[in-house]
């Protein structure tokens, strides 16, 4: 691509940058910009009257005077790229500041057009034909919503590409210019609109309440809405699952495939519908102009800890699922603020925990402490990430200083193709994630549970079930002999192995491998220690907050409830279990997680760190607990 | 003189100065806080921080801390 042209887009947040590159190229490699939230550059080819250019997405900067390091990396580029053109794209509706940043690119020397965007909704009529005549470089207007005055914008690229004609070095004053070339006219209708819901929805008394009714509005979307679709997956899964066993003989062939590859691509694909929901809410909100508002309502609150308002709804979004909580921190634009977020949001606990909660609840807890004990693990996720965030907020994240300046948009109608394009890029992120990472994870720990494979223990079992009859039985034997298989497998040697260093939070052996094989995923605990405790299959898809007390799970608790340690004693009390769930609600058992932060950080080092102090916390607390229980008197 | 964050809901005054020569007083100037500018505070936010102003025909929220280095002429 040697003649495409290079042209670096410029402009704030919320100045219909994002819209305007993505009208200008239609075959958009990286449609989606977050503004100010990424050092790397967003590049997409344009084709315009057979010149190709190379369209140059940079952050949302509002100056050429670098704040953060990221804008710092940023203005290098746009110092260096000597031939480049570049698009400034300004917001008519608060013109005098946007011609300051105009006044610094045109510093810059290089060929420029300005594409001039929210010409509607601004409260003056901004005359183009005076702007364009007083700055000496072309002025284009451009609807960012309906992409009209794009290819005007196209075409004036091109003849600049050809001129190269520099701008003169800027002597205008901001002020006095925009003063010049508009008029003001007496309607102010969107702005009003904007004021009238504002004073209801950032109300001193009724603002949060809203926010608070809004965001249970959309949890109960994510886990009731998605839940038809999760079972379709769930069901579409196992009817594979059965097919595919029924078309391969059993063996290792089988359960590779049906064990390992399907039940990992399944565990994964069907927390899609749930990630599809929050990021078209988070799309919607923020593109409509909410989120800024949520933030300015939270702001206090998450600013004592180090975070801001922005950092509210990537937190929220994981009580769902941590994934799309940490894509949906890009809207964060100060990048340690960012990390910091990211680092803290798999503590809130996601959905992916419910069921150990909800089996182990109901196994060792009366019902009126039930909601008790559910409520203390969820806080005890918040309490943990804002003690993270703070501390790591004055070592290794801490920030110049920590700021909010942040625009609070006209509301608008939310561009479908911004919102699509964001709900698409996650979607994709997440899917290519799931192929690779997940997966592979799925299919060692499916190949240290399935290896070794004795034929002498099968034979043994054809043996005992050739003199028994009966269905009920023959199950039996079929689960003891599941059992013994991965009693002896890879993956249970190294379980006894590691058992000492979880004896002291009161894992038994048997949890020790369930807590091991649920480091891909954690829900995988549940099928584990169901073959574990010699039940057979038992399908971790089906729990939820409501079937607390439902007796499909009331097999394995009756098991953990019964089971013995080989001196007799019982394996399990609630301080174990309490032990175990606080395990779990600290601990980073979740391929799908590291591998988000992996990409959003662009580091390694990051994800290593998030499993390494989670990990350790979580062993820390289990262990306090059991042996606080156990001075306590209450293991007995 | 005084400073914007202290400024009552509803009134507004003109910007005299910023204080300081930092990051944060060249990005308050970005944002168009420029002598004689006119500056409302709309409101502030329930739990009293941070603070949403209007200027220059659009809104812009601001936390006392950043608000406090705007120097504005109080309002008659």
């Amino acid at each position: 691509m040697t003649s495409a042209v290079t042209v670096a887009l410029v402009g704030r947040q919320n100045s219909g940058k994002t819209s305007v590159l993505m009208h200008l190229t239609d075959t958009a490699q990286h449609p989606v910009n977050f503004p100010g939230s990424s050092v790397e550059r967003v590049e997409a080819m344009a084709h315009v009257d057979g010149t190709t250019l190379r369209v140059v997405d940079l952050p949302g900067i509002g100056s050429l005077e670098p704040l953060s390091p990221d804008e710092h990396v940023t203005l290098s580029w746009l110092r260096e790229a000597h031939d480049a053109l570049v698009i400034v794209v300004a917001d008519a509706s608060k013109l005098s500041v946007e011609l300051g940043l105009v006044r610094s690119v045109m510093g810059l020397g290089r060929p420029m057009v300005v594409a001039l965007t929210k010409v509607d909704q601004a409260p003056a009529f901004v005359d183009r034909d005076a702007l364009q005549a007083e700055l000496g470089v072309p002025v284009v207007v451009v609807n960012a919503l309906a992409g009209t005055g794009i290819d005007v914008l196209g075409q004036a690229l091109v003849a600049l590409a050809r001129t190269r004609t520099k701008p003169a070095a800027p002597t205008f004053d901001p002020d006095a210019l925009a003063r010049r070339v508009t008029t003001t006219i007496p309607t102010k209708a969107r702005r009003s609109l904007t004021d009238r819901l504002d004073k209801v929805l950032l109300h001193r008394v009724l603002g949060l309440p809203i926010l608070a009714l809004l965001m249970v509005g959309i949890f109960e979307v994510l886990f009731v809405g998605a839940q038809p679709l999760m079972d379709l997956i769930d069901a579409g899964q196992h009817a594979l699952g059965a097919w595919v066993g029924d078309a391969i003989a059993p063996g290792a062939l089988q359960s590779f495939v049906v064990d390992g590859l399907i039940n990992g691509v399944g565990s994964v694909l069907v927390f899609i519908p749930q990630i599809f929901f929050l990021m078209l809410f988070v799309s919607l909100l923020e593109a409509s102009g909410y989120m800024a508002r949520a933030a300015f309502l939270l702001d206090r609150v998450l600013s004592r800890v180090g975070l801001s308002g922005r950092s509210f709804v990537p937190l929220v979004s994981s009580f769902a699922c941590a994934v799309p909580g940490i894509l949906a921190t890009r809207m964060i634009d100060d990048e340690r603020e960012r990390i910091a977020t990211i680092v803290v949001a798999p503590l809130m606990s996601c959905s992916a925990r419910l069921p150990v909660y909800v089996v182990l609840i109901g196994a060792f807890f009366p019902p009126a402490e039930a909601g008790l004990v559910l409520f203390a693990m969820y806080a005890l996720g918040i309490v943990v990430a804002a003690v993270t965030a703070f501390v790591l907020r004055r070592t290794r994240l801490r920030g110049q200083h920590s700021t909010l300046m942040m625009e609070l948009p006209t509301y608008q109608r939310p561009s479908l193709r911004v919102v699509w394009a964001q709900v698409g890029s996650a979607l994709k992120a997440f899917i290519v994630m799931a192929g690779t990472v997940i997966v592979s994870a799925a299919v060692v720990i499916w190949a240290l549970s399935y290896y070794p494979r004795p034929t002498e223990i099968h034979e043994r079992y054809e043996a005992a079930r050739a003199l028994t009859s009966g269905e009920a039985a023959l199950g039996e034997l079929d689960a003891a002999e599941r059992a013994e298989y991965l009693g002896q497998s890879a993956l249970s040697t190294i379980g006894k192995a590691i058992q000492p260093v979880f004896a002291p939070a009161g894992f038994d052996w048997r949890t020790t491998v369930g807590v091991l094989a649920s480091f891909p995923a954690r829900e995988l605990i549940i099928p584990t220690m169901g073959v574990l405790y010699s039940l057979g299959d038992v399908d971790p898809g089906s729990y939820d907050v409501a079937s607390l007390d439902a007796s499909d799970t009331g097999g394995l608790r009756a098991k953990l409830q019964e089971a013995k340690n080989e001196d007799g004693t019982a394996a399990w009390n609630p301080v174990i279990a309490l032990s175990v769930m606080v395990f779990f609600a600290l601990c980073s058992q979740c391929a799908a997680t590291l591998g988000a932060i992996r990409r959003e950080t662009r580091s390694r080092k990051w994800p290593a760190f998030v499993f390494i102090y989670m990990t350790v916390l979580a062993w820390v607390a289990a262990v306090a607990v059991y042996q606080g229980g156990r001075l306590l008197g209450l293991t007995a | 003189m005084t400073t914007l964050d202290r400024l009552k809901t509803g009134t507004s005054g003109a910007v005299v100065s910023i204080d300081g020569d930092d990051a944060i007083a060249r990005r308050l100037n970005d944002l168009g806080f420029w002598p004689g500018t006119h500056v409302e505070l709309v409101r502030k936010a329930p739990l009293g921080d941070p603070i949403e102003f209007s200027l220059r025909g659009y809104r812009l929220a601001l936390r006392k801390q950043e608000a406090r280095r705007v120097m504005i002429e109080a309002p008659t």
